[in-house]
């Protein structure tokens, strides 16, 4: 045997590797995404570059940017947190869905003369309590049954999506506007719309941004960010310290059900100022799984991921016009979520060509240590 | 008599739960080895424009099925290198199939002067049986009516049934699934048993996939499998990883998708997206209700080391 290679656990990864790993991983997506581009034939670099014109290069790109990323950071963090308890709601789409509906409901049926804090609060609440109860509806099943929340989450994503499309398509709806030609929501009232503040970008960011922040502390800070943690790692030694793992399945459920909910209200009033299910269904839900996994589930790291596939997506439609289709930008994020999700293992391990037998004694700067738990 | 509203409808069902079956069948191959694979809604992404495109190419549904079952594979085979290889998280890597499949297929759908999209479908699918056969009361159309790819999904579920019960390779994948480690000891090579049972998971969705556009659909939609694959996914813990049983699972699942045509034979009124919904309200029920019967779910019992990646070094 000339060479061998040989993979050691890392006991824990340095800053350099957990950062340093996935930003190779990311290059290493959009030089394979530059890859299928000049095999489907077109010119990757000048793909690029349009992308980077139109989403970064300068002010009023950057706030379409950031307009984009303000749902993907909610739907982000939402699936972030339940990670952290290893629980996975894969029903982002679903619950970003109901709350888009319960908030459009409640900012057409309360009077136009109510006034917008009060508006827009009970807006927030209202679709966070709605995308909560479609979170639960898989939460009870998993905390009492045992039933898997991957595929009942995933059930109801399409369950709402029918629904919406019933409320606009397929009914004349309270939500439905009975003047249009086209199947559409009504317009909300000034009151119940999120307040501008450049171009498109709009007051929702600041609510996603705080919510990041709030999330972050409530992880790192407060006992029940504890358990879920610990939950997380290990949900046997937490059942034996007492913890209550079926209650924390409901409640982390409900907070990310909430969390995709509220991006559903920020699109409705920020974006569309109507329930309109063409603009609302465009994979917000399920991208926020990519980013909270490149995230590394860390709510802070949520805010510069989600902005940096919001970029992506923003560049999309200017792709057009330079002949590609708008199609690669899911294409690229799927590549960011694979390179990303295959340099986990490099972040976790060591690995090392070894050319003869002798080097069987590795270096003793770093023992073989036993995996950290949950590095698998 | 064969044009009545009962006969009709159970034919559609046939029809419609081909895909799924064949979807479910790999799935279960896959499951058996150890390796759990959510992606299959984008394998069969994969699978429809890669058939769709060679279809059209060769208008051969042969071709066509094959060239999808590539396709499949191909992405299946990410999967492996991820989950058997890589040992990241099956969960997390299944799902980026899903992406990766979907973005992949609709870019490929769309690209190109003229795309997929605009294509008309250039392949012939025949019924299978002479027409003497398909004329028969009854048993005509719901037996004798299909293609010959709604009959193959039937020998695959035979096939896949003698496989891992009968064969050495069969035990050895289901050994493979239960303790990787003492296969492991007994000289069963895991890794290869699991890329092998990963890629034919990959071939059966890709099939699915690539059926389901020529012969169901008809033409190229981005994004037209519509959930098919996580029914196919959900049919898989339903049917307790057991091949007859996905046959009757799917024909269950291929009846709730005709049902909208049934009713609208019948001239029953009920609004097209509450029958969208059926599906995945019953897979949603269905799914909890396996998993609340604690006496269901030991005899349907998952293979003890599904979606736990084996490293040697660490036993």
């Amino acid at each position: 045997m000339t060479s061998l290679i040989r993979v050691e656990p890392r006991g824990h990864a340095g800053s350099w590797v957990r950062f340093g790993v996935p930003a190779l991983a990311l290059l290493f997506a959009l030089a394979l995404g530059g890859g299928i581009l000049a095999i489907a034939g077109n010119n990757p670099f000048e793909a690029y570059r349009t992308m980077f014109d139109a989403s970064l290069n300068g002010w009023s790109a950057m706030s379409r940017t950031l307009a984009l990323a303000t749902p993907l950071i909610l739907t982000g963090l939402a699936a972030a947190v339940a990670f952290q308890m290893r629980v996975y709601n894969i029903g982002g789409e679903g619950q970003l869905y109901l709350g888009a509906i319960a908030a459009s409901w409640v900012g057409l049926y309360l009077p136009e003369t109510t006034p917008m804090v009060l508006m827009l609060g009970a807006m927030l609440i209202a679709g966070a309590l709605a995308g909560a109860f479609w979170a639960l509806l898989a939460a009870i099943p998993k905390a009492y049954f045992n039933a898997d929340e991957i595929i009942t989450t995933l059930m109801l994503n399409f369950v709402a999506l029918s629904l919406m499309n019933y409320l606009i398509f397929g009914s004349q709806s309270f939500w439905r506007d009975p003047r249009r030609p086209v199947p559409g929501g009504k317009r909300l009232p000034e009151n119940a719309i999120l307040p501008s503040l450049s171009g498109r970008l709009h007051f929702g960011i600041i609510i996603a941004v705080v919510a990041a922040v709030v999330l972050w502390w409530i992880l790192r800070r407060t006992s029940w960010g504890f358990q879920i943690r610990t939950i997380g790692d290990s949900p046997r030694a937490a059942s034996y310290a007492g913890m209550s793992v079926k209650l924390k399945t409901l409640g982390v459920l409900a907070v990310s059900g909430a969390l995709a909910a509220i991006a559903g209200v920020s699109e409705v009033s920020g974006v569309s100022k109507g329930l309109e299910p063409r603009a609302i269904a465009t994979e917000i839900g399920f991208t926020g799984i990519i980013i909270a996994v490149v995230a590394r589930s860390n709510p802070l790291g949520v805010v510069p991921v989600a902005v940096f596939l919001a970029a992506i997506a923003t560049a999309g439609s200017r792709l057009q016009s330079i002949g590609i289709a708008v199609e690669v930008v899911f294409l690229l994020q799927g590549l960011i979520f694979l390179t990303v999700t295959a340099g986990e293992f490099f972040v976790s391990n060591r690995v090392r060509f070894e050319r003869t037998a002798e080097a069987e004694q590795p270096g003793d700067s770093s023992p073989t240590t036993e995996l950290p738990a949950g590095a698998t | 008599m064969n044009d009545s509203l009962l006969v009709l409808s159970i034919a559609s069902a046939v029809v419609a739960s081909t895909p799924i079956l064949f979807a479910a069948l790999g799935e279960i191959i896959a499951n058996r080895s150890g390796v759990m694979n959510l992606g299959v809604e984008g394998m069969m992404l994969v699978g429809a424009v890669v058939g769709f495109w060679a279809g059209n190419e060769t208008g051969s549904l042969t071709l066509a099925l094959l060239a999808g079952g590539f396709g499949g594979a191909g992405l299946a085979l990410i999967h492996a290198l991820l989950a058997v290889t890589l040992r990241v998280d099956q969960t997390v890597s299944g799902l980026s199939l899903v992406i990766v499949g979907g973005g992949f297929s609709s870019f490929i759908g769309t690209s190109g002067e003229p795309s997929l999209l605009s294509a008309p479908n250039a392949v012939d699918v025949v019924p299978f049986f002479p027409e003497a056969l398909r004329d028969l009361p009854a048993v005509g159309p719901i037996l004798f009516g299909h293609d010959v790819v709604v009959y193959l999904g039937v020998v695959a579920v035979i096939a896949a049934t003698w496989i891992l019960n009968r064969t050495p390779s069969g035990l050895s994948l289901r050994a493979v699934g239960e303790d990787p480690a003492a296969a492991d000891a007994a000289g069963i090579p895991v890794v290869r048993m699991r890329y092998l049972a990963t890629a034919i998971g990959g071939i059966g969705a890709g099939i699915g996939g690539a059926y389901l556009t020529i012969a169901i659909v008809g033409t190229w939609q981005n994004g037209l499998t519509a959930g098919i694959g996580w029914i196919a996914v959900a049919l898989v813990i339903l049917a307790g990883w057991r091949p007859w049983l996905a046959l009757i699972g799917a024909l269950a699942f291929g009846g709730l998708n005709g049902l909208g045509f049934t009713l609208q034979l019948a001239q029953v009124d009920v609004p097209s997206d509450f029958l969208k919904m059926m599906p995945f309200i019953a897979a949603y029920l269905v799914v909890i209700a396996v998993s609340g019967n604690p006496a269901r779910a030991r005899r349907l019992a998952a293979p003890a080391a599904l979606a736990q990646p084996y490293a040697r070094e660490a036993r």
